[in-house]
């Protein structure tokens, strides 16, 4: 059952482009092609416009909450090339650094498990993906892969963190080594996976499988499986699972989710990993959850945030 | 920023947008020249890889032409049908020729490349476009206003689109209408377009501003609205765009004024109806938004004139640009760097004069560095506004606690009218019948309505040992425990007592033996002649009602003697004694080996040798007669063991041991094993069953404070984890236990459920530290409370039931007080060495007297369920405890963990007795006390023929859920009516480090009440009973056998016959039960050898074993049956019990197996 618990009215005077919850579901930061990020409180069913983020130029594409070990900060990407970090000190919100790095449009923005600390990715319509540090000191170091994507990157997602290797094997006492990875998809109608080495970013692996623009790239959060899962959508409608089963994280296979007749723009994993959600060019949201055979299945279709939720897995469940 | 380039004068055109990957067709133009002067011409293809990063497009293909080309378009005719895979290709050519190529054959290299080919036009035809909605119909104009409609499915005869018009002039420009599909315009160089109905097959409008400065170079239909148009003039004059609205055609609508010379090329977005590209003889190439007027892009281009311009259809944001400069450019209209496109040029010339070292000089040149003639690598700005192809229109994003929040953005911003922009926030619940049963679950906890829910679970099991499991974890919640068992295992008073009243009155005769009392041997003929075992069956029941009387009378007469002291041992002082003269006129000289075998004897042994299909009857055992100290590990060995073992059956009936063991974890990960995890209703079958009996173990307060290990913390995490993935915050808190890993999730529930918990720091810190299981928690800690507090009443302390001072309690003095046996043995705390017996303490059921308080009790660890394990109220009655024991401190209050750690303490003061003084070990006869709680109760895991034939084959009975379920005194609420003010214990425990059975908290018997004065009441009270294979090591203690005498000669035949059957049985037999079966009664016929070596047999048994002989011979199975149901029916029971059932067991087999 998908039922609409809060309906917020942003008051933006142009198209919405992103709304996110941060960490604890309790506010919603929502962008615009006003020009303006909003942040709302919304709990308990209320609410209450906590601020109204000017500083962009240009449509406002994506909004991302950090982690909230790190304070209440959220990053925003516009067309009018720049990422612009925000931050509450105080109750009130204020830029805490703003990136003039791009040379075209910024599409996506997407905050790095915590355990990296404060790293953000910025993807690009210059084709380049930005990898923005804060080192401190209101010092952010940054980091640029140049002609990630040619004629643009439309979408970044990092991986979670995991341990190289098993999960067993890690000495204890010692800092963990993380690697990090993330995937972006781009107008090359190519998802990529990148890895830093040595403080290098690298281009890891090239997925093919969509015939057109990639839209959007969704890292599922782990759960607790050796399995890395991918989601990516196109504009040729068509979505993609892929997969990894092998810990060095080479051999990544499609699974074609859906085609649909329309664009897709965004993909979406639930906190734990196990239902996607697909938002299409037809304004609708479709849910999806794997079925114990490894079969996608839609599991509800939402309008206006609500619907039906089919309980199909669940007879498959029964069936087998 | 140009992406590619491609060295051609050439006139080009996109693959369509269905087709992928993207090409470009170009076609040798056919008015320019190039520097070769060569009029060659040729038709190529090239593939747009945007992946590849250097500015070469690769060649796909290519034709040798006769023609050049004024104009290509590739429409998607075929493509569906797999006719033309890549469309086809359409050119019009210098002499007046339509030629259809079939691109997928070129690009393969084959040679019969053209569909078709028309020279129909007089003059070059300049104007092509194929139909949007029909892609069969192309329209190509040429000379002297030639207009014609091509029919690619009857390429012969085209049509045309009415009457010429007049007065004639040369066609530079054709367009379907993008929205009208009958709507073809055309326009010339003199200015003028018209406006065609295909429908009417005629012109319904002309187009012209009179000014005659417009020379139209270009044509374009609004690709959103139908009615309008633009037109480019190629004039220096008017070096404009005209945008036109049919509804007002006498003057342009928009004239877009920016070109300085005059506009060659047009081309409008199909992507974003707001981009209009134009090229111009002043070398730029321009983006209009054409409902503006403004220029929002300006190509970086060269200086050269750029011809033809054009929109991949595919990729909304790549262009190509013929120019006459000998190159076709692709670009990107999103801006970006052409720094790296310019480093590559450079490489791209230093390669061309050779790699490294081309002078040998031994020194790598350096790169060539170009003079940059243009501006260093300008940063191109992007377009003004945002294309229409990256403003995302929707989106939809989960959050946490199972929430999606969606946009909704009304219509596609109309900036006049005011849209909403709402985003919904919608709560998604994908485990529907999950959340139904944690919300039943949560009701439960919090009403305490255990029962119902049990029986529930009970009626909607879907198997048996689903049944069983909710069965016996109900029976903890219920009053009168002992009889629910017994019923459990199938022994109803009320059937017994009618078998009882239809015994035939014969076999009350038979009994000779004055010391049992008849109604009890009835009931053991009963079970004779119900399940006419062998002789162990009967001890068996004995046992399991409690008999030790009729156990030992059983065990005496079939030579047992071992059995029958350890049996009279338990059975109390009386019987004991009673045993030892009969032992002593039985057997002489052999008591010390006895005693030290029986004494020695551990049950560790037992455990870990027995036959693993009778695990039950070792469970049984070990329930019964195990010391409490060691009952835990020793339930947890037998688990152990069954988990290891090769039959997946017996693997999954380990975790009933665990039950017993009270050892959660074990629980938890033999299910889980067992369970698929990963099935969420799975997960809540398991939660269900671990918190109920998590219940039971509290209530029993066995275990102490319950410790959350390492496993059981990971479900319980991955089921808050998924009751937050549903939305279902507060309830899952409530599931995190404390020592859980997901610090984070914690935190992130508190916040979400928008308490202002302490720090988030705090708990970051806390779990840091890995608590010890044992560990507990101050209660202060942040967690905040759970959401809804539990409906139970706090608890009231029980002020433990001052302990009547050590020493045996008269007997006299227990009564209306409930009694409580206690089960097992109790070793000293300070014995080393060889464990001796402490002699059985018995001590009255005081009434309620004022105790010592117990100053120190243990804080309760908060948080998992912790509001579910609050002790509820109970009634004052507080049975009798221990000696000595201190009492739970009277001024508990309610806040005071509810896992009380209780500990019993075995008090017993040695007795000044024989080591065989001993306090009964599992003394079975406890009297249920009305309504209290029950004593431990041993359940019997005897496997009845009965129960075996009434279940199905797969079916493993459960072994009797006893220790943990035990209700401790006053705990339990629900089931306790009784009230006498007793406390409830909680000590800590008084021996140190000894681990305290809290489990066995009774008061011992006074040795009078050992015999039941009623069968019943015997049944009620029976504890498992060790039988079978588990008791082996103590039958194979052989006493008897070192005397043996030698079997006289005439009925030594007995003993080979009977031997040979049960040989040739095992020969034939196949499974391992009978195997078993035949096994053990060749052990057992030994009672019978022996009765022929004392020669203490009747003759009429003797004769009659001889006639049975004699059938065996002839092979008259079932003659030899009935000799056998003779002798028993004419003969004194105690003379045969102890091998007719063996013989009977044999003759059957026999029969059965055909040997």
């Amino acid at each position: 059952m998908v039922s609409v618990i809060n309906t917020v009215d942003t008051s933006h005077e142009d198209m919405i482009h992103d709304a996110q919850m941060d960490y604890y579901g309790t506010r919603l930061a929502t962008c615009s092609s006003d020009r303006t990020v909003k942040i709302f409180d919304v709990r308990n069913g209320g609410q209450i416009l906590v601020a109204d983020l000017r500083g962009h130029e240009g449509p406002v594409w994506q909004v991302a909450w950090a982690h909230p070990m790190f304070g209440n900060i959220l990053a925003s990407c516009s067309y009018d090339r720049k990422v612009i970090i925000w931050k509450e000190e105080n109750g009130a919100w204020d830029k805490m650094y703003e990136y003039t790095g791009h040379e075209s449009s910024v599409n996506s923005v997407c905050w790095g498990p915590y355990e990296f600390g404060l790293i953000l990715a910025c993807g690009s319509s210059d084709g380049a993906i930005s990898l923005l540090t804060f080192t401190g000191d209101q010092q952010w170091d940054v980091k640029k892969i140049s002609n990630a994507h040619t004629i643009g990157c439309n979408a970044v997602s990092w991986a979670p963190a995991v341990l190289p290797g098993s999960l067993i094997d890690q000495p204890s006492g010692q800092k963990p080594n993380y690697v990090k990875r993330f995937v972006s998809g781009g107008c090359d109608n190519l998802v990529k996976l990148w890895k830093e080495e040595d403080g290098q970013w690298k281009e890891d692996q090239k997925l093919e499988a969509h015939s057109d623009w990639v839209r959007d790239v969704g890292w599922a959060p782990s759960i607790g499986l050796p399995t890395s899962t991918i989601a990516s959508c196109s504009q040729d409608g068509r979505v993609f699972i892929w997969t990894c089963d092998d810990p060095a994280g080479n051999t990544w296979t499609a699974k074609l989710l859906h085609k649909f007749n329309d664009v897709v723009w965004h993909v979406s994993w639930s906190i734990t990993g196990n239902i996607l959600a697909v938002s299409g060019g037809d304004n609708k949201v479709t849910l999806w959850k794997e079925s114990m055979d490894g079969q996608w299945a839609c599991i509800s279709d939402v309008s206006k945030g609500q619907g039906a939720v089919s309980t199909i897995t669940d007879t498959q469940q029964n069936e087998q | 920023m140009k992406l590619k380039e491609i060295n051609r004068t050439a006139i080009q055109s996109w693959s369509p947008a269905q087709h992928h990957p993207i090409y470009l067709a170009t076609g040798t133009s056919a008015q320019q020249l190039d520097a070769s002067f060569s009029t060659n011409a040729s038709l190529e293809f090239f593939e747009l890889d945007l992946a590849d990063p250097s500015l070469d497009m690769k060649s796909c293909g290519s034709l040798s032409s006769p023609h050049r080309y004024h104009k290509l378009v590739w429409g998607p005719y075929g493509m569906d049908s797999q006719g033309y895979p890549s469309g086809v290709l359409v050119a019009g050519g210098e002499n007046g020729n339509v030629i259809l190529y079939d691109s997928a054959k070129i690009m393969a290299g084959e040679s019969d490349v053209i569909i078709a080919e028309s020279d129909r036009h007089t003059g070059p035809v300049r104007a092509l476009d194929v139909n949007h909605f029909q892609a069969n119909l192309v329209a190509s104009g040429g000379n002297e206003s030639e207009i014609y409609i091509w029919d690619m499915n009857n390429f012969d005869a085209p049509m045309t689109p009415g009457p010429k018009a007049q007065p004639q002039e040369d066609i530079s420009c054709v367009a379907w209408n993008k929205q009208v599909q009958h709507i073809l315009a055309s326009a010339s160089p003199s200015g003028k377009a018209s406006v065609w109905d295909l429908r009417k097959n005629d012109l319904i409008i002309k187009v012209s501003d009179h000014s005659n400065r417009m020379h139209c170079s270009g044509l374009a239909w609004n690709p959103e609205v139908a009615t309008q148009l633009v037109l480019a003039s190629e004039d220096d004059r008017l070096p404009v765009i005209q945008m036109w609205d049919l509804r007002f055609a006498t003057s342009p609508l928009k004239v877009l004024e920016h070109h300085t010379r005059g506009v060659l090329a047009i081309a409008w977005s199909l992507a974003d109806p707001e981009l209009l590209l134009s090229c111009g003889k002043d070398s730029r190439i321009l983006c209009w938004n054409p409902n503006t007027g403004e220029v929002v892009y300006e190509l970086p281009t060269s200086s050269q004139w750029c011809f033809d311009i054009q929109w991949c259809p595919r990729n909304p944001a790549v262009l190509s640009a013929a120019g006459f400069d000998g190159h076709i450019d692709i670009y990107s209209i999103m801006g970006g760097s052409s720094q790296a496109q310019s480093q590559r040029h450079a490489d791209q010339i230093s390669h061309s004069f050779g790699n490294m070292d081309p002078f040998g000089t031994g020194q790598t040149l350096p790169p060539l560095q170009l003079p940059q003639s243009a501006a260093p690598p300008a940063t191109v700005n992007p377009l003004k506004k945002p294309p229409k192809w990256i403003r995302s229109p929707v989106g939809a994003s989960f959050a946490f606690g199972g929430k999606l929040v969606s946009l909704e953005n009304g219509k596609p911003a109309q900036p006049q009218q005011h849209t909403p922009h709402v985003v919904h926030i919608s709560q998604v619940v994908t485990e529907t019948a999950l959340l139904k049963r944690s919300g039943q679950l949560q009701a439960t906890l919090s009403s305490g309505g255990f029962v119902d829910f049990c029986r529930e679970k009970i009626d909607a099991a879907e198997n048996e040992f689903e049944r069983t499991v909710w069965s016996f974890l109900k029976v903890n919640f219920e009053s009168d425990v002992r009889s629910k068992y017994l019923e459990l295992l199938g022994y109803n008073k009320e059937e017994v007592a009618l078998k009882v009243s239809a015994c035939p009155p014969a076999l009350l005769s038979a009994e000779p033996d004055a010391n049992m009392e008849p109604g009890y041997l009835i009931y053991f003929f009963l079970f004779l002649f119900d399940f006419l075992q062998d002789v162990d069956g009967l001890i068996t029941q004995a046992l399991l009602t409690g008999d030790f009387e009729g156990a030992v009378e059983l065990c005496l007469h079939d030579n047992r003697m071992a059995d029958s002291i350890i049996l009279a041992i338990a059975g109390g002082a009386e019987l004991l004694e009673k045993t030892q003269r009969k032992y002593f006129c039985k057997e002489n000289g052999k008591l010390t080996k006895l005693i030290s075998a029986v004494v020695m004897k551990d049950w560790r042994d037992i455990l870990q040798t027995c036959d693993l299909q009778n695990w039950r009857e070792a469970l049984a055992a070990v329930m019964t007669y195990a010391q409490p100290e060691e009952f835990s590990p020793l339930c947890d060995l037998l688990g152990s063991r069954l988990e290891a073992a090769e039959d997946p059956r017996l693997q999954s009936q380990a975790c009933l041991c665990y039950i017993c063991a009270g050892n959660l974890e074990k629980v938890v990960s033999s299910w889980s094993r067992a369970q698929d995890g990963h099935c969420p209703l799975s997960l809540q079958d398991l939660v269900e069953k671990v918190v109920v009996l998590r219940r039971a173990v509290e209530l029993t307060q066995r275990s102490g404070p319950a410790a959350i290990g390492i496993l059981l913390a990971e479900k319980m995490s991955q089921y808050a984890d998924l009751l937050a993935s549903q939305g279902s915050l507060s309830t899952a808190i409530t599931y995190l236990p404390d020592n859980t890993n997901q610090v984070q999730l914690r935190d992130r529930l508190i916040r979400a459920l928008g308490q202002q918990a302490a720090p988030a720091q705090t708990h970051r810190a806390a779990a840091q530290l890995p608590r010890g299981p044992t560990q507990p928690t101050q209660p202060g800690s942040a967690l905040p409370q759970p959401p809804f507090s539990p409906v139970q009443p706090a608890m009231v302390p029980h002020p433990a039931a001052g302990a009547p001072a050590p020493g045996p309690s008269s007997p006299a003095s227990a009564p209306p007080q409930p009694q409580y046996y206690q089960p097992a043995n109790q070793y000293p705390p300070g014995a080393g060495g060889a464990p001796v017996y402490q002699p059985l303490q018995y001590s009255s059921a005081a009434p309620p007297q004022s105790p010592p308080a117990e100053p120190s009790s243990l804080p309760h660890p908060p948080g998992f369920l912790s509001q579910y394990t609050q002790p509820v109220p109970s009634q004052p009655a507080a049975p009798p405890l221990y000696p000595g024991q201190p009492p739970v401190s009277q001024g508990m209050s309610s806040s005071h963990p509810p896992f009380s750690p209780t500990s019993s303490s075995f008090s017993a003061p040695p007795s000044s007795g024989a080591p065989f003084q001993h306090g009964g070990p599992g003394s079975p006869v406890s009297y249920m006390p009305p309504p209290l709680h029950p004593p431990p109760s041993g359940v019997p895991g005897t496997r009845l023929d009965a129960e075996n034939r009434s279940v199905p084959e797969n079916y493993t009975p459960p072994a009797p859920i006893t220790a943990p379920i035990l209700t401790p005194l006053g705990a339990d609420t629900q089931a306790q009516p009784m009230s006498s003010g007793a406390p409830q214990a909680m000590v800590q425990g008084l021996h140190g480090a000894q681990v305290q059975y809290s489990g066995m908290h009774q008061t011992q018997l006074p040795s009078q009440a050992k015999n039941p004065p009623m069968p019943n009441s015997s049944m009620e009270g029976a504890p498992g009973a060790p039988t079978g294979d588990a008791v082996q090591p103590l039958q194979s203690i052989p006493a008897e056998k070192i005397t043996k005498k030698p079997i006289p000669d005439e009925h030594l035949v007995l003993k080979t016959t009977f031997e040979g059957l049960i040989q040739k049985c095992l020969t034939v037999a196949t499974d391992p039960q009978t195997k078993r079966k035949l096994d053990d009664a060749n052990k057992r016929l030994e009672a019978l050898y022996d009765k022929l070596r004392e020669q203490t047999l009747s003759p009429a048994i003797i004769g009659g074993l001889h006639n049975i002989a004699r059938t065996i011979e002839s092979r008259s199975y079932a003659e030899g049956l009935n000799i056998h149901t003779h002798i028993v029916s004419n003969s004194n029971f105690s003379e045969t019990s102890a091998f007719m059932p063996v013989l009977k067991v044999v003759l059957t087999q026999a029969n059965k197996l055909g040997v």
